[in-house]
This record gives structure tokens, sequence and C-alpha cells, in this order.
């Protein structure tokens, strides 16, 4: 929640509220996504089925990680988001936490950037924060995958060594 | 073929120019027509870039278009600046062109007062800040900035700077504050040190990774700022 606040503190000072947001020119879905945030947090990032993805804007210095918690089955049972960055890039991984719950990971994979911009109505201005959303996904599922990679290698040495 | 179809424009590109018909004012071939003066008339020497004041009626002219902010500031197109030589060429411009001095002049030269003063207030801030600086020069050196849609990956650099992030925003003392004060101010001065090197061995690519981190820095600054300052 801090941690949200202090985000958003340079567009927003605490207290001005959803009013002054929508003045200056947020959405109200966005606007939602950052008075009522979903999933902010940490997940344990060395347990086995725990996708950690982190990611970086460099023209504006926006930076985002994502997390998933992954069943036996490959369904996404919990996501975590942590942004430090202007409003719609929180609310776009704000987003992305509640898409990729109850998806399978291959399922996970398609959500692409345009269908977050829509939803949140994002101005042109605003699309690469739904991009690094969509980067942020992907590099969680890509280090859920290569942990389970791993892990398949060292009980597969473990099996042939024994 | 592009040699032929050059020739081909040329030819009929050319204007038919009689002795007789009045010379053609908007000519598509031979050099612009000397500037003048927007007040006197008097042609205006175009040697580096169109003069400050008319040499004739004294007459404060517009800025060029795409000024060089260098060149602006009498600095060398380098990293390096001297701040307090570029803090004094700034006071010294102003005081030349700032509209307060224009005050009993045409509304069109307290125009170009105006706009040259927002010149050098923008060709100032851009220089006297590293990070703009150096975005800037980049430009210059034809090297495109950072993209919007560019993705860092650097797990190691963001999981310090989402540390850092974190533990500012969980801040309940003056103390801590402080301490990321300190930090970031020490981790800002070390990647200035490593842009100029970079410029110096001209490895633009390199220069372009280092202040892609400074962005993040000078982001930290911002918020710590806000929330030094008492709500």
């Amino acid at each position: 929640m801090a941690a949200l606040r202090a985000a958003g503190a340079a567009l927003l000072r605490p207290g001005r509220g959803a009013e002054a947001a929508t003045r200056l020119g947020y959405h109200k879905k966005v606007v939602d996504h950052y008075e009522n945030p979903r999933n902010v947090g940490s997940l344990d990032r060395n347990a086995k089925n725990v996708g950690t993805g982190l990611v970086g804007a460099p023209a504006c210095g926006d930076v985002m990680k994502l997390q998933v918690e992954v069943d036996e089955n490959g369904k996404i049972v919990d996501a975590r988001f942590k942004t430090f960055g202007c409003g719609s890039a929180i609310a776009s991984s704000s987003l992305a936490t509640e898409w990729v719950k109850g998806k399978t990971v291959d399922e996970a994979l398609k959500i692409k950037n345009t269908d977050i911009a829509k939803e949140l109505c994002l101005p042109p201005v605003k699309l690469h924060c739904s991009m690094l959303a969509e980067d942020a996904i992907k590099a969680a599922l890509a280090d859920y995958k290569l942990k389970q990679d791993s892990n398949k290698e060292v009980s597969e040495k473990k099996a042939n060594n024994a | 073929m592009r040699a032929a179809l050059q020739r081909l424009v040329a030819v009929s590109w050319r204007p038919r120019v009689s002795r007789l018909a009045p010379r053609q004012r908007c000519a598509a071939t031979g050099p612009a027509p000397a500037p003048r003066c927007w007040s006197c008339g008097s042609a205006l020497p175009a040697a580096e870039g169109p003069p400050l004041f008319c040499p004739g009626c004294r007459a404060l002219q517009p800025p060029g278009p795409h000024p060089d902010l260098f060149r602006l500031m009498a600095c060398d197109r380098s990293f390096r600046v001297d701040a307090q030589q570029l803090q004094r060429r700034f006071r010294s411009l102003q005081r030349t062109v700032h509209p307060d001095r224009f005050g009993r002049r045409p509304p069109e030269e307290q125009y170009y007062s105006e706009q040259h003063s927002s010149l050098i207030n923008k060709a100032y801030q851009t220089l006297l800040n590293p990070l703009s600086r150096g975005i800037y020069l980049l430009e210059l050196h034809g090297m495109e900035p950072a993209q919007e849609t560019d993705c860092d990956a650097d797990s190691v650099f963001l999981m310090e700077i989402m540390d850092i992030n974190e533990k500012l925003a969980e801040s309940k003392n003056d103390g801590i504050l402080e301490e990321i004060d300190t930090l970031i101010k020490v981790k800002q001065e070390e990647l200035t040190r490593e842009v100029a090197e970079a410029f110096e061995r001209d490895d633009f690519q390199e220069a372009k990774k280092l202040l892609a981190k400074m962005k993040y820095f000078a982001n930290l600054k911002d918020k710590l700022k806000n929330k030094k300052i008492p709500s």
C-alpha cells in the first residue's frame, strides 16, 4: 500500500484523491487500480514454483516486478506485483496480476499489451506501460520455466547417479 | 536508374528565367536569399547563424531554427562542462535578452526576447544537469535516445533499484531518508564519472546504457524530494 502511494507521489499528493487524478487525465479505471490496489506484494522468489519477472523502462525509469505461483498442474494460483512508476504502469501491472490468476502458463503467455491498454483505456502516450506489463508477465513465466527445467535436470541427475 | 531520375528531376525543376522577367523570389536552385532585419530591412550577416541584434538598427532578431545549445552557451560540445562558466554565460545572456529589458520595445521585438529567454533557460537546464546533457549529446551524435518501448532486463541492477524504492516507500524517519539521499548521491556521482569516461572514448552505446541507469536514480531523487516536502 505504502509502495503504491509513494510510487504515485510524484503525480498525486497523498490525500488529493480520485477527483484530482481524473482531472489530471487518468481514466477512472486506472485511478481505481491506484486507490484499490490488487495483489501488491511479494512471493518467495526462492520457492520452486514461483516465477519472478523484473523489468524496467529505460526511457521513463519505471520499474516493475511481477511474480506468479504455479501449481503442479501448471495453473497460476497466485500473483503479486510491485511497481514504481506512473499510475498507468501501476494499473497495468495490477491488472496483469488479476488476469494471470487462474490461467495456465501457456494461456497467460497469450496476454497482449493491447488487451491491457484497451481494458484500462490508456491514452497513446501511456501505451508503453501496458507493454512493460506484458514484458513482466513473460519474464515471470520464463523464470518459472527455467526453474522447472533446471529442477528437472537436477532430479534426473540424481536418478542416474542412484 | 537513380542518376537518370535525378537528371530528369533537375531538368524539369529548373525555372525558365528570362532576362526581362522579374527575378524569382522563391528559387528552386541557387543559394538562399540573405536574411534581412525585420525592422529596417538591412541584410544580416549569416556567418554562424543569425546575429542577436541587427548591425544596422540594433533591433533584436528572432532565434534561428535548431540552435545548437552548446554553441549558444559557449561551451565545447563535450560531456564535461564548467558549471560556473555555464552559469556566468547564462546570466550574461539573460541580461542581454530578458523580456524585462524590452518592455518599451515594439511587440514583435518583445516576442523575440521571450523566445530567446526561454531558449536560454532551456539550454542552461539541459546542459547543467548531467542526465539531460548526456541525452542531448547522444542526440547530437546521431544516437537514438532510449525508446518508450525499450525494456530493461538487467536483473541485478533492477533489483537494486527496487530495493531502494521499497526502502524509500517504507521509510518512517528523516534518518533513513538521509541515508537513502546519500546513497543516491554517491551512485549518481559514480555514474556521471562513468558517462564522462564513455563519452571521452566515443563509446556512445556504453554512454546510452549508463544514462538509462541514471534515469532510474533521477526518479528516485524526485520521489525522495517529494517525501521531504511536508504535505
